[in-house]
């Protein structure tokens, strides 16, 4: 690629040279790699299982429908009720919606208060986060249950947003932490000059300046919180259990018939509130934000 | 405190059993019944509860790790639900070593369930001479189905023991076809060893290995020979078998692409959602060299401890509900398993399940699932030395030998 | 500094310090001693010394998931960093319809790997996947059952969860270089310096925030690999393809074998430790004010 490609800035150039032309060759490349799982997911979301049955599974189907989608969301069978994953989808808002608010909200301020102040103890307080965020979570649903009951919280949306803020502490921190620490100090110490405290730089100085990772932040949480399964079983009650409980009584079976079609239009259905999160996110990807402030 | 526990649930008992239920016994149920077939069969056990006057409240998580797990968390966490599902076997065994299970000595004594259930079944559900769940139904794990188009097209005739088993594997092969539908995960691939190990093992042996843990039997010739058939199944497998679920495999015998495969008759839940009847498109045999040795496995209802006294009534009720005659005949013709009580009428099963309960009523053609033999950790540990012989093609008999009676002697 | 200030600091801090404490200390601790149990299904307080740990150490399966581990965080972390950042560096190049082209590569982060293991797994099934389609197409010696092939098993997982988490890497990437200053790319173009040597040697060591942010994320993902491992290949054939994390599990729930499962996971603890504390330390340690983790 020559240097006349360089600036990312400004609007895209009209004419293709060579070395555009590459460029957007590897990008469908790539683009074919990652959609190729996604076209046999729709595809068998599409055809009726005799079909399904015969394996051939990148072809198109011979006479498409949606019946299996109609399914999946309002009458598949998930236990002695056949209503489709439909049941779960407002617990599923009611649990995400503030889960991922809190965890975010704990997680950048501890990540801001780790990266500038760096009161005593404070690698220590990190290093267990850290630690704790390599070992298989399910190790810990048996103590926090106990410590749960004690508390009262067991089987509320209160105890499985505490549970989400848990899980989601280490890595909310990492990348607020990495993301302040990476910012100039010029811009920490000239706030400190003209008197302003800690919240204050928090609130006017640096969560502006966080707005990419406050998007990678809720791409993370939102994934993460609305796929979660095993917290949301244990923790948040019958009377709140979400989406994903029914989206694996649809998946997952150890005796029973499988219905492929079925269970892709599931997936594909839950998948759609994260992704419009991901593509509404989008046009915060904004480009010189944090440039302009720093210069300013 | 155990016996007057149990002397207060039997006068309980008397009272619920002579007066008419109230409509207040509610029973929150945790199960792992998901699919369409198996939810219409708990809408068996749904609608009998509710026309015995009580209400089902139902917890339905798919995968029976995931809801004994959830089970098992509320109960601890102070908040149980009034009935959970396990295999028959020993996978509560730990719940009642830490009294959180009640006893259901009363029903059992009340519908005799000595004289009316397998008698394995009933011991299952006893620990020190308390029961402490109520088996529902019964399933055989070590069939064979058979596509009759398929041996048909390569001119073959149903295999009636495990002699003319290879050679219609041979045939089938040189038609091109997949003589054996296999799907390669671990369960199944016990499940497979448990089929070569009843069927050419027979009782004795089986129980041997799994209850007694007999290393001196598994280092003798006999079970050698087995251990031999079994990895002389593999050469009749295809390639893409590692990994594959047991409804794909299925599914190739479904599509006539496949001869055979070993499963137990919950794969007649497939079949019938393709649309097939059997004795008409597919067959089902249990291949025994030693007498019938049919494999029986389960499900059971636990009920833990409650506080709660009206919840002990709908406890009280559901258990008697679910060994009802009719109950048991309409479960297991949505469920394609077998009624575990002896004494019903089962002409109206399919013709595997009527071939079934013959065997099941006679103590000397059945074997105890492993799961009743075996705590779950050993059942693993045997788990994974199994699944490496049948993949790895360098490992050697002598070797699976040892392994596995290394593990047997171990503490588990 | 302040004392307010420094006060409205430890404040800010309780939250995590209580959680710290009580969730991930009591739980961690809670694990370790029941590691020295005979603990079955349920917890149970029968002390047993280091038995599951010898049970651990001489359990081939446990030594099979801790190679593959090693595999496929090596492999899973390079090639999703170098993915992830090369689409990043690509779509930074006011190509057209980026905010499509980001869906296409976030989008397999959205799903949960049950599914999306499944069709992973028929694709790379030689009986209905990629190979029996290049057979059809005509290619007829293609061979691709790297699935069912003990020692190739462990790549198709990489194959899968770099596609699943390259998406993420992009994004993390992206943030970073949209904070670069737009000076610093006129100036590299008034000096001529050629593209490939921008970005190597000015822009990733700009970026090292975001790499260090990447890089511990992926590496939670590949100690926390449990669903995909199991949609695609359930650990096999046979244990090759076998990691800890489903072995915790298994043994978990599923084996009622709690003390042999704290006991993996424990294990897993001291290395991570073993690991991170050193690092730590060395950051403190570094003359300077601030720095990444």
């Amino acid at each position: 690629m020559s240097g006349t490609t360089l600036i990312p800035r400004g609007r895209p150039p009209g004419k293709l040279s060579p070395a555009r032309m590459g460029l957007y060759a590897f990008l469908a490349i790539c683009a074919l790699f990652f959609l190729t799982p996604l076209y046999v997911m729709l595809v068998t979301s599409l055809k009726a299982m005799p079909e399904i049955r015969q394996g051939y599974i990148l072809a198109w189907p011979s006479a498409p429908s949606l019946a299996a989608w109609g399914k999946a969301w309002f009458s598949a069978c998930t236990g002695l009720s056949c209503n489709g994953i439909r049941v779960g989808f407002v617990n599923s808002l009611r649990i995400m919606v503030p889960s991922v608010i809190v965890s975010i909200t704990v997680g950048a301020i501890t990540g801001y208060a780790l990266s500038f102040w760096r009161p005593r103890g404070a690698v220590v307080l990190f290093g267990v986060l850290i630690a704790v965020a390599f070992i298989p979570y399910q190790v810990f649903i048996y103590p926090l249950v106990r410590i749960f009951s004690h508390l009262g919280l067991n089987n509320s949306v209160p105890g499985i947003v505490l549970i989400h803020t848990i899980f989601g502490l280490p890595t909310m921190t990492l990348i607020f932490r990495n993301h302040f620490a990476a910012l100039p100090e010029e811009l920490f110490k000239a706030a400190r000059v003209d008197g302003a405290g800690f919240w204050r730089i928090f609130g006017a100085i640096m969560l502006p300046m966080a707005l990419p990772i406050i998007v990678v932040a809720v791409i993370l949480q939102v994934t993460g919180i609305w796929n979660d399964f095993i917290f949301g079983l244990v923790f948040a009650g019958r009377a709140n259990l979400p989406m994903t409980v029914q989206l694996n009584n649809i998946v997952n079976s150890t005796q029973g018939e499988r219905e492929y079609n079925v269970e892709m239009a599931a997936t594909l259905l839950t998948a759609t509130v994260p992704l419009v999160v991901y593509f509404v996110s989008g046009r915060w990807f904004v480009r010189g934000i944090a440039a302009g402030a720093v210069k300013g | 405190m155990f016996t007057r526990r149990s002397a207060g649930l039997a006068v309980a008992a008397m009272f619920v059993l002579a007066a008419p239920a109230s409509a207040e016994e509610r029973a929150e149920v945790i199960h792992w019944w998901t699919s369409g077939g198996e939810s219409a069969a708990v809408k068996v056990f749904a609608d009998q509860f509710r026309a015995a006057g009580g209400t089902w409240v139902d917890t339905a998580i798919a995968g029976g790790a995931n809801a004994r797990t959830a089970a098992i968390n509320r109960t601890v966490g102070g908040d149980p639900p009034t009935a959970m599902q396990f295999n028959t076997g020993k996978q509560f065994d730990d719940l009642v070593e830490n009294e959180l299970l009640a006893d259901v000595d009363a029903q059992a004594a009340a519908q005799n369930w000595k004289a009316i259930l397998p008698a394995s079944f009933v011991q299952a559900v006893t620990r020190n001479g308390h029961v402490y769940a109520v088996p529902v139904n019964i399933h055989g794990q070590n069939w064979l189905f058979y596509s009759n188009d398929a041996l048909h097209r390569a001119d073959v005739q149903p295999p009636t023991s495990w002699e003319d088993l290879f050679p219609a594997l041979d045939k089938l092969k040189s038609a091109g076809l997949i003589p054996l539908a296999f799907s390669g995960q671990k369960n199944w691939e016990r499940n497979l060893f448990n089929n070569v190990m009843a069927g050419r093992g027979g009782h004795d042996l089986f129980v041997a290995f799994w209850g007694k843990r007999d290393v001196a039997m598994v280092k003798g010739p006999e079970f050698r020979s087995i251990v031999e058939t079994y990895k002389r199944l593999h050469d009749y497998v295809d390639p893409g078998s590692p990994g594959r679920n047991w409804n794909d495999a299925t599914s190739l015998v479904i599509q006539g692409k496949a001869g055979m495969q070993f499963m137990g008759d919950w794969a007649k839940g497939e079949f019938t959602a393709a649309g097939m009847t059997p004795g008409k498109e597919y067959g089902c045999t249990v291949l025994s060299d030693h007498g019938m040795a049919y494999v029986m496995g389960g499900d059971v209802f636990a009920f833990p401890r409650l506080k709660d006294t009206s919840q002990t009534k709908a406890q009280q009720l559901l258990a008697r509900v679910l060994l009802e005659p009719k109950t048991q005949i309409e479960f297991a013709q949505k469920k394609g398993s077998i009624p575990v009580r002896l004494d019903v009428d089962t002409s109206s099963l399919d013709t595997c399940a009527r071939k079934a309960s013959g065997w099941v009523a006679d103590a000397k053609a059945q074997v105890p699932a492993n799961e009743l033999l075996s705590p779950p950790a050993l059942t693993g540990a045997i788990e994974d030395i199994i699944s490496q012989y049948w993949n790895d093609p360098t490992m050697t008999t002598d070797t699976f030998i040892t392994k596995v009676a290394n593990t047997l002697s171990q503490q588990f | 500094m302040r004392i307010g200030s420094r006060l409205a600091a430890h404040i800010a801090l309780a939250p995590a310090l209580l959680i710290a404490l009580v969730a991930y200390c009591g739980a961690m601790s809670w694990t370790i001693w029941i590691s020295f149990t005979n603990s079955r299904m349920l917890p149970s307080s029968v002390f047993v010394g280091l038995r599951q740990y010898s049970s651990l150490v001489a359990n081939e399966r446990w030594q099979v998931s801790v190679t593959n581990i090693a595999i496929f965080g090596l492999l899973f972390i390079s090639l999703a960093l170098m993915l992830g950042f090369l689409l990043a560096a690509l779509i930074d190049q006011r190509v057209r319809g980026e905010n499509l082209l980001r869906s296409v590569f976030l989008y397999p982060f959205s799903m949960s790997f049950i599914v999306t293991g499944l069709a992973w797994r028929w694709l790379l099934d030689p009986t209905f996947g990629i190979e029996k389609v290049m057979r059809d197409l005509g290619l007829a010696g293609f061979h691709f059952d790297w699935i069912v092939r003990p020692e190739r098993a462990i790549y198709t997982l990489v194959a899968a969860a770099v596609w699943h988490a390259a998406g993420l890497v992009m994004a993390i990437m992206l943030a970073g270089l949209r904070g670069v200053d737009p000076e610093l790319w006129k100036a590299t173009r008034v000096d001529g310096i050629p593209t490939w040597r921008v970005y190597l040697f000015i822009i990733v060591p700009l970026l090292r925030g975001s790499f260090a942010t990447a890089i511990i994320l992926l590496a939670t993902s590949v100690a926390r690999l449990y669903d995909l491992s199991v949609a695609m290949t359930n650990g096999g054939p046979g244990i090759a393809s076998e990691v800890p994390a489903k072995f915790v599990m298994d043994h978990l729930f599923d084996r009622g074998n709690v003390g042999l499962a704290t006991a993996a996971a424990t294990t897993m603890l001291i290395t991570v430790v073993a690991v991170i504390a050193p690092l730590l330390y060395w950051q403190q340690s570094r003359p300077g004010a601030r720095r990444t983790a």
